[in-house]
């Protein structure tokens, strides 16, 4: 009997690796033929741009908000640790390469999963237990290209700008916070906070940006392509879309750190 | 004999269920012939695997001589173009007017001017009984019985050489049903374009088909024309076309 659940045990274990290998090989599988069919002509550029407005110009008042209050209140949070050590005028730079190198990427990300992995997934899930996949297909065009391909491309080309946008956003939040509530000096604050800046500071979070938007559109893609189950099984997907990006966005960030610092 | 589908020896299964058994079934150049079956009896996984939409296990599909099992993608593509599908649920892009759905295969397919595909467009979407007033309206905003004209004008867009109906008067009223009827017939005896359609409407069936294919348990049992379907006395036929609770099925 014990040995039986034992050996129950390593088959379950086998199982789930099994699985795990066998999605890593799917989702590898999907990108590639992903790629491939894109960059391959013709190229649908109405779509890349119908794309490029939702990721980048929709995206915009959610990631402006979250970075202006995420750089208020870093900023708040640094004066209260600092102004103990009497540090405070470490508090500029302080804001200025937590939001380039960590917060902006990240949040930006995750906003952007939130709001746009989750409808993707919608979307191309419904339209495949719909079956308007099937029928781009016998109207003889590559849903690959036509629904996968603009979705990474202006992802990954996107995410990055918005990550900037992000940085600039989250400092002018610092920098109100500082110089209209914790009455810093204005020509001080900026001064401080360009003074120890390096290019590789935002540089590394435009990177990480690029990263985080191929992974977000290629989840929330993967997942809508192989929705089954009606709605439910669409509501699963976008499920499974949005933390599969979120858990990933933040163990990505994790590796790249080690790699870029 | 000039076939536009010949399918030969079709097997597919999901896991240890057998759906498809061995299927064999050749459509003529400008003849409808019709799969009846019961639900669930495989008739959409047929139609599937004949489109490539779904991958069999192993059998020959050919639609205009192209053996589909061994074309590249970008061939599967080309054969596709010459083929129409009306999905039971009409399956038009959400997205998209009702002209940018019809004129979806002309532009993105063939590769015609977005002018002369809407032109094309406009000609098919009177051909199903439409007016123009509609083309700009979305899917969402169609009835039932108008979203399956749609899928139909889309369907016959491209000029296909074949159609495939895929249960084209479900969920539909009688008097509906009976316009895309007539539409299907206008589609086959007076275009003259062959087509394989789904159904377990009998009314329907009568009214469309040339040529009767019976699906049970995973193969054809039965073949015949619309004359022979009234007269066969094979219990299984019987049973489905009478609609009666006892018989064959019921065991």
């Amino acid at each position: 009997m014990c040995f039986k659940n034992r050996r129950m045990f390593l088959v379950r274990i086998g199982g789930l690796f099994l699985a795990f290998l066998s999605a890593i090989g799917n989702v590898t599988m999907f990108s590639v033929n992903s790629i491939v069919s894109g960059i391959m002509p013709p190229y649908y550029l109405k779509q890349i741009v119908q794309q490029a407005i939702q990721i980048g110009y929709f995206s915009l008042p959610v990631v402006g908000m979250t970075a202006l209050f995420a750089g208020m209140a870093m900023t708040l949070q640094c004066f209260s640790g600092f102004s103990e050590l009497t540090a405070e005028n470490a508090i500029p730079s302080v804001v200025m390469v937590a939001m380039t190198r960590e917060l902006g990427p990240v949040l930006t990300a995750l906003m952007v999963a939130g709001r746009l992995g989750a409808s993707m997934t919608a979307e191309i899930g419904t339209m495949r237990v719909t079956e308007q996949i099937d029928a781009l297909t016998t109207l003889s065009v590559n849903s690959y290209k036509y629904l996968v391909f603009p979705r990474i491309l202006t992802g990954t080309i996107l995410l990055p700008f918005l990550v900037f946008i992000d940085d600039v956003i989250g400092i002018l939040g610092g920098y109100i916070v500082g110089v209209y509530y914790l009455n810093f000096n204005a020509a001080n604050y900026i001064h401080n906070t360009f003074a120890s800046m390096k290019m590789w500071d935002v540089g590394s979070g435009l990177i990480k940006g690029a990263v985080f938007g191929f992974w977000i559109c290629l989840m929330g893609c993967y997942h809508g392509y192989f929705s089954k189950g009606g709605a439910e099984g669409v509501g699963r997907s976008t499920t499974n879309s949005v933390v599969s990006s979120s858990i990933m966005i933040l163990l990505l960030d994790c590796v790249l750190t080690f790699v870029l610092f | 004999m000039d076939y536009v589908i010949r399918v030969e020896n079709l097997k597919k299964s999901f896991g240890s269920r057998i759906v498809l058994d061995g299927i064999s079934l050749n459509v003529k150049r400008r003849e409808s012939y019709v799969v009846i079956g019961g639900s669930g009896s495989g008739k959409s996984v047929l139609v599937k695997c004949i489109l490539g939409l779904v991958k069999p296990k192993s059998g020959t599909v050919e639609i205009n001589g192209q053996n589909m099992m061994h074309l590249p993608q970008r061939a599967i593509f080309q054969t596709l173009l010459k083929c129409g599908v009306l999905f039971q649920g009409g399956a038009l892009f959400d997205s998209l007017n009702v002209i940018e759905n019809i004129s979806f295969g002309l532009i993105y397919g063939y590769g015609k001017s977005i002018k002369e595909a809407y032109r094309i467009a406009m000609e098919k979407l009177e051909l199903v009984d439409l007016g123009v007033e509609i083309a700009k309206a979305y899917p969402a905003e169609l009835s039932g019985g108008m979203k399956k004209r749609v899928a139909l004008a889309r369907a016959i867009a491209t000029d296909p050489d074949v159609i495939f109906f895929d249960e084209p008067t479900t969920g539909l009223d009688p008097v509906t049903s009976g316009t895309i009827n007539e539409l299907i017939v206008k589609c086959t005896k007076e275009i003259g374009i062959s087509a394989l359609s789904i159904t377990h409407d009998i009314k329907s069936l009568k009214r469309i088909s040339d040529r009767i294919g019976f699906l049970y348990k995973g193969k054809i049992i039965w073949e015949g024309t619309n004359s022979e379907l009234t007269t066969t006395d094979n219990p299984y036929i019987r049973q489905f076309v009478d609609g009666t609770p006892n018989g064959p099925f019921s065991h």
